[in-house]
């Protein structure tokens, strides 16, 4: 038995965030099959933006959990978010029609997140109200992120396409598999800038000062900085055009949340003081 | 009750029915996955639920001191359960994959080497801090006397702390921790990076050497995924601080070798499915 130790007052509900969240994500992860479409590379960067909308509704669902004292930190609960969510995503691409990959991600994180769920409410008898939706939402998250980290880096969210690349040997251009996605393992980097996205904004934000507009501008600027990192990772996977257009949507995002959430964070400072060095007293 | 009272109180009690549930869910995991794939798959499944369980088991051994250890009030090392567990089993982890062409069975015992120095040295630097750079000496606040040396605790204990420093058993349970989750992190890569090396050349077409790099990847991130999982259960079944194998938590760690068979069975049943033909 655990007792709540904060109350969530004001602000959005989390159901609304949630279903913004799942319509949000997909939408964005949808998005980049554009590039098969149109047949290029140059909306990759909306797998970026599918990550940031999975992050903002994750953050939530941590804050969630973790207003109960779960006494294990905070950072574990981004860890098995993304644990368990890129099990569910390694599985979802596998299937052989491309555009039911995402919802079969969502739902088969969504199974895992729930059993995990179970056995730690009632196994290991933790008896935490929000602890099954929590996990369950947390799985699908960590899914769908690295879905758009998929989609960002190489363009598709297919394992065929996520395992083979194409080098460029004497002007003739090869296949391998060793520059790839899953192959050149960059799903590990991937993997951990999601997963430090995702908890490091309720852990910054906690306390009695908490609002929620400040802690969810923090995850968007988490998020796009995780964007910055892997669009630069995407220069080796798609053609640089593109991944500069999914860098310089990136920085613009970056920039945009930095300055909201340091106008942001001063609005909710008791005061602050612009510090200048200490100053040379002369004479004395 | 006040936040601060508001200690997480999961509780030491068993809960019967969810433990059956638990064992029942697990042998479901595994029946789905002999209908898929009875032998290979089967196999890997088998040992990724029993690389899941040690991991599980082995954490209960570590010194886990969280905030209250940074503070020098309460034993063991100053960081989370999850952070030790995923730092110990990874460490194993690399250093079993550099022996993964030796055989499974030096691959396990390597990673259950690296784990266990790798704890080895943390508790090492540990005590060096708390001894030199804080100075405050090792003490239990759990046992009169420590179980290994005999050596009595409550002398050096300061008043209104529940001890600290890392007492001699605290060491030993770490050691013992990290060799457990060591091994059980390489078991898991082993066994399905083995899997994968037989089955994934016929499912992409391509040679086996082509495929060792989509092998040793999917192997290695499916193992860390199912790490942390481990991991972070256990850290929920532990809730905080433990100082070692003769905390009274320590005695909760049945209800966790469920908790990790069964999510290692289903996450273990998914990470196989990968290399059967989908229907869909």
């Amino acid at each position: 038995m655990s007792v709540k130790v904060e109350v969530i007052e004001g602000g959005v509900p989390h159901n609304t965030i949630l279903i913004a969240g799942v319509v949000s994500t997909l939408l964005c992860i949808y998005l980049t099959y554009l590039n098969v479409i149109t047949g290029t590379e140059m909306f990759s960067f909306f797998g970026g933006l599918a990550v940031v909308a999975a992050l903002i509704w994750g953050s939530h669902t941590i804050k969630v959990l973790c207003s109960y004292g779960i006494g294990t930190g905070v950072p574990s609960a981004g860890m098995i978010a993304f644990g368990s969510g890129v099990i569910a995503m390694l599985l979802a691409t596998r299937v052989s029609n491309i555009l039911l990959a995402p919802i079969v991600a969502l739902i088969l994180a969504a199974i895992i997140g729930f059993v995990l769920g179970y056995v730690a409410n009632n196994v290991l008898n933790m008896k935490i109200p929000a602890m099954v939706s929590a996990l369950t939402e947390m799985a699908v998250v960590g899914a769908l992120s690295l879905m758009g980290f998929a989609a960002l880096i190489t363009g598709t969210f297919g394992f065929s396409g996520l395992t083979t690349g194409t080098v460029s040997m004497f002007g003739i251009s090869l296949l391998t598999h060793t520059n790839s996605f899953i192959g050149g393992c960059l799903i590990a980097v991937a993997f951990l800038l999601g997963a430090i996205a995702i908890q490091h904004p309720f852990n910054a934000c906690l306390g009695p000062g908490w609002t929620q507009d400040r802690m969810l501008m923090l995850t968007a600027e988490c998020g796009f900085l995780s964007m910055i990192v892997a669009a630069v990772m995407s220069f080796a996977l798609i053609s640089t055009g593109s991944a500069l257009i999914s860098l310089i949507v990136a920085i613009i995002g970056w920039a945009y949340t930095y300055k909201e959430y340091m106008a942001l964070s001063k609005r909710d400072a008791h005061s602050w003081l612009d510090s200048k060095p200490i100053p040379e007293v002369e004479g004395q | 009750m006040s936040a601060v009272a508001a200690k997480p109180q999961a509780g030491g009690a068993i809960n019967p029915t969810a433990m059956v549930v638990g064992i029942i869910l697990t042998l479901i995991f595994l029946a789905i996955c002999y209908y898929f794939s009875p032998t290979l798959g089967m196999t890997a499944l088998i040992g990724v639920v029993v690389g899941g369980v040690l991991i599980g088991f082995g954490t209960h051994f570590v010194p886990v001191g969280g905030a209250p250890a940074a503070m020098g009030q309460a034993p063991g090392i100053a960081t989370g359960v999850a952070m030790l567990a995923a730092g110990a089993g990874l460490a194993g982890l690399f250093g079993g994959a550099w022996a993964a062409e030796q055989g499974i069975v030096i691959a396990v015992i390597t990673g259950g080497i690296g784990g266990g120095m790798l704890m080895a040295i943390t508790c090492m630097m540990v005590n060096f801090i708390y001894v030199f750079g804080m100075g405050i000496p090792s003490a239990s606040g759990k046992v009169a006397k420590d179980p290994i040396t005999g050596d009595t605790q409550a002398e050096f204990k300061s008043q209104g702390t529940e001890g600290h420093g890392l007492p001699f058993i605290s060491f030993v349970g770490g050691v013992i921790g990290g060799l457990l989750g060591g091994a059980g992190g390489t078991l898991i890569y082993m066994s399905l990076l083995n899997l994968y090396e037989a089955a994934l050349p016929g499912i992409m077409n391509v040679t086996a050497a082509q495929v060792m790099p989509i092998a040793v990847s999917t192997a290695g991130i499916f193992a860390v995924g199912l790490f942390l999982v481990n991991a972070v259960l256990t850290a929920y079944n532990i809730t905080g601080t433990i100082e070692g194998p003769h905390d009274p938590k320590f005695k909760r760690w049945p209800r966790s070798i469920v908790a990790s068979a069964c999510a290692s069975a289903l996450c273990g049943l998914v990470a196989v499915l990968i290399v059967v033909p989908l229907p869909i």
